[in-house]
Protein backbone atom coordinates (compact mmCIF):
# COMPACT_ATOMS: atom_id res chain seq x y z
CA UNK A 1 0.00 0.00 0.00
CA UNK A 2 3.01 2.77 0.40
CA UNK A 3 4.38 1.39 -2.80
CA UNK A 4 0.80 2.59 -4.36
CA UNK A 5 0.66 5.68 -2.26
CA UNK A 6 4.37 6.60 -3.34
CA UNK A 7 3.45 6.47 -7.08
CA UNK A 8 0.43 8.87 -6.00
CA UNK A 9 2.58 11.01 -4.57
CA UNK A 10 5.15 11.52 -7.61
CA UNK A 11 2.78 11.39 -10.24
CA UNK A 12 1.14 14.39 -7.85
CA UNK A 13 4.69 16.52 -8.20
CA UNK A 14 4.37 15.56 -12.03
CA UNK A 15 1.43 17.01 -12.88
CA UNK A 16 1.13 20.01 -10.05
CA UNK A 17 5.05 20.66 -11.98
CA UNK A 18 3.19 20.61 -15.25
CA UNK A 19 0.76 22.40 -14.68
CA UNK A 20 3.28 25.29 -13.24
CA UNK A 21 4.61 25.66 -16.57
CA UNK A 22 1.50 25.33 -18.53
CA UNK A 23 -1.01 27.03 -16.83
CA UNK A 24 -1.32 30.94 -18.12
CA UNK A 25 -2.63 32.73 -14.71
CA UNK A 26 0.46 33.58 -13.22
CA UNK A 27 -1.01 33.01 -9.22
CA UNK A 28 -2.33 29.38 -10.19
CA UNK A 29 1.48 28.82 -11.65
CA UNK A 30 2.44 30.13 -8.15
CA UNK A 31 -0.05 27.55 -6.11
CA UNK A 32 0.81 24.78 -8.64
CA UNK A 33 4.73 24.95 -7.94
CA UNK A 34 4.13 25.19 -4.08
CA UNK A 35 1.80 21.96 -4.44
CA UNK A 36 4.71 20.42 -5.72
CA UNK A 37 7.00 20.83 -3.02
CA UNK A 38 4.05 19.44 -0.86
CA UNK A 39 3.56 16.65 -2.55
CA UNK A 40 7.77 16.64 -2.27
CA UNK A 41 7.92 16.76 1.56
CA UNK A 42 5.29 14.09 2.28
CA UNK A 43 7.12 11.68 0.14
CA UNK A 44 10.22 12.56 2.10
CA UNK A 45 8.23 11.48 5.16
CA UNK A 46 7.90 8.24 3.12
CA UNK A 47 11.59 8.05 2.44
CA UNK A 48 12.00 8.29 6.05
CA UNK A 49 13.73 11.83 6.59
CA UNK A 50 11.27 13.80 8.50
CA UNK A 51 13.87 17.36 9.25
CA UNK A 52 14.36 17.68 5.39
CA UNK A 53 10.46 16.89 5.32
CA UNK A 54 9.81 19.60 8.13
CA UNK A 55 12.22 22.17 6.00
CA UNK A 56 10.72 21.52 2.66
CA UNK A 57 7.09 22.18 4.16
CA UNK A 58 8.32 25.45 6.05
CA UNK A 59 10.63 26.72 2.87
CA UNK A 60 9.69 25.52 -0.33
CA UNK A 61 5.96 25.19 0.51
CA UNK A 62 5.38 28.13 2.54
CA UNK A 63 7.94 30.96 2.50
CA UNK A 64 8.63 30.57 -1.63
CA UNK A 65 4.53 30.90 -2.23
CA UNK A 66 4.56 33.82 -0.03
CA UNK A 67 7.90 35.64 -1.55
CA UNK A 68 6.27 35.09 -5.50
CA UNK A 69 3.51 36.53 -4.48
CA UNK A 70 4.79 39.29 -3.49
CA UNK A 71 7.00 39.56 -5.81
CA UNK A 72 4.32 39.12 -8.57
CA UNK A 73 2.78 42.32 -6.49
CA UNK A 74 5.34 44.59 -6.53
CA UNK A 75 6.16 43.79 -10.28
CA UNK A 76 2.58 43.75 -11.36
CA UNK A 77 2.23 47.66 -12.66
CA UNK A 78 6.01 47.24 -14.58
CA UNK A 79 5.42 44.09 -16.97
CA UNK B 1 -9.47 -5.93 12.58
CA UNK B 2 -6.64 -3.11 12.46
CA UNK B 3 -5.72 -3.76 9.05
CA UNK B 4 -9.25 -3.87 7.59
CA UNK B 5 -9.09 0.02 9.41
CA UNK B 6 -6.01 0.82 7.82
CA UNK B 7 -6.10 -0.53 4.63
CA UNK B 8 -9.72 1.14 4.39
CA UNK B 9 -8.17 4.69 5.40
CA UNK B 10 -5.46 4.10 2.57
CA UNK B 11 -8.19 3.77 -0.26
CA UNK B 12 -10.41 6.73 1.23
CA UNK B 13 -6.75 8.90 0.98
CA UNK B 14 -6.18 7.46 -2.36
CA UNK B 15 -9.82 9.06 -3.45
CA UNK B 16 -9.20 12.26 -2.08
CA UNK B 17 -5.75 13.21 -3.13
CA UNK B 18 -7.58 11.30 -7.16
CA UNK B 19 -10.55 14.06 -6.30
CA UNK B 20 -8.04 16.84 -5.02
CA UNK B 21 -5.98 16.40 -8.31
CA UNK B 22 -8.90 16.40 -10.92
CA UNK B 23 -10.01 19.36 -9.25
CA UNK B 24 -6.67 21.38 -9.57
CA UNK B 25 -6.53 20.15 -13.13
CA UNK B 26 -10.08 20.94 -14.08
CA UNK B 27 -10.44 24.14 -12.14
CA UNK B 28 -11.09 27.57 -14.30
CA UNK B 29 -10.54 29.88 -11.67
CA UNK B 30 -7.61 30.18 -9.19
CA UNK B 31 -9.97 30.00 -6.13
CA UNK B 32 -10.45 26.51 -6.96
CA UNK B 33 -7.32 25.70 -7.08
CA UNK B 34 -6.83 27.54 -3.85
CA UNK B 35 -9.20 25.49 -1.85
CA UNK B 36 -7.90 22.39 -4.11
CA UNK B 37 -3.88 22.86 -2.47
CA UNK B 38 -6.00 23.41 1.34
CA UNK B 39 -7.96 20.24 0.54
CA UNK B 40 -4.32 18.33 -0.55
CA UNK B 41 -2.39 19.88 2.56
CA UNK B 42 -5.53 18.21 5.33
CA UNK B 43 -4.85 14.93 3.14
CA UNK B 44 -1.24 15.48 3.68
CA UNK B 45 -1.20 16.16 7.51
CA UNK B 46 -3.23 12.44 6.96
CA UNK B 47 -0.91 10.61 5.57
CA UNK B 48 1.94 11.55 7.84
CA UNK B 49 0.05 10.90 10.78
CA UNK B 50 -1.13 7.69 9.02
CA UNK B 51 2.81 6.64 8.45
CA UNK B 52 3.80 7.94 11.70
CA UNK B 53 1.31 4.97 12.95
CA UNK B 54 2.38 2.31 10.23
CA UNK B 55 5.85 3.04 10.95
CA UNK B 56 6.09 3.36 14.56
CA UNK B 57 7.68 6.46 14.98
CA UNK B 58 5.98 9.32 16.69
CA UNK B 59 8.52 11.51 15.82
CA UNK B 60 6.28 11.99 12.49
CA UNK B 61 3.19 14.05 14.08
CA UNK B 62 5.78 17.07 14.85
CA UNK B 63 6.57 17.30 10.84
CA UNK B 64 2.25 16.42 10.39
CA UNK B 65 1.95 19.42 13.04
CA UNK B 66 4.14 22.04 11.44
CA UNK B 67 2.99 21.71 8.17
CA UNK B 68 -0.64 22.30 9.70
CA UNK B 69 0.31 25.53 10.99
CA UNK B 70 2.46 26.77 7.89
CA UNK B 71 -0.09 25.69 4.83
CA UNK B 72 -2.68 27.82 6.84
CA UNK B 73 -0.49 30.80 7.16
CA UNK B 74 0.36 29.88 3.20
CA UNK B 75 -3.38 29.85 1.85
CA UNK B 76 -4.04 32.60 4.13
CA UNK B 77 -1.20 34.64 2.24
CA UNK B 78 -2.56 33.76 -1.08
CA UNK B 79 -6.34 34.79 0.00
CA UNK B 80 -5.41 37.89 1.18
CA UNK B 81 -3.30 38.51 -2.23
CA UNK B 82 -6.83 37.37 -3.97
CA UNK B 83 -8.85 39.51 -1.91
CA UNK B 84 -7.03 43.06 -1.74
CA UNK B 85 -3.04 42.09 -2.49
CA UNK B 86 -0.83 42.19 -0.16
Amino acid sequence: MIVLLTILLCAGILISGLLAVQLDNIVSAVISSGLASLFASVVYVVLAAPDVAMTEASIGSGLSTMIFLYAIRKTKDGD
Amino acid sequence: MVEIILDLAFVLIFLAIVSGIIRLVIGPATVDRVVAVDLLTIIAIAVIALLAHIADRYIYLDVALVYGLLSFLGVLAVARYLEKGF
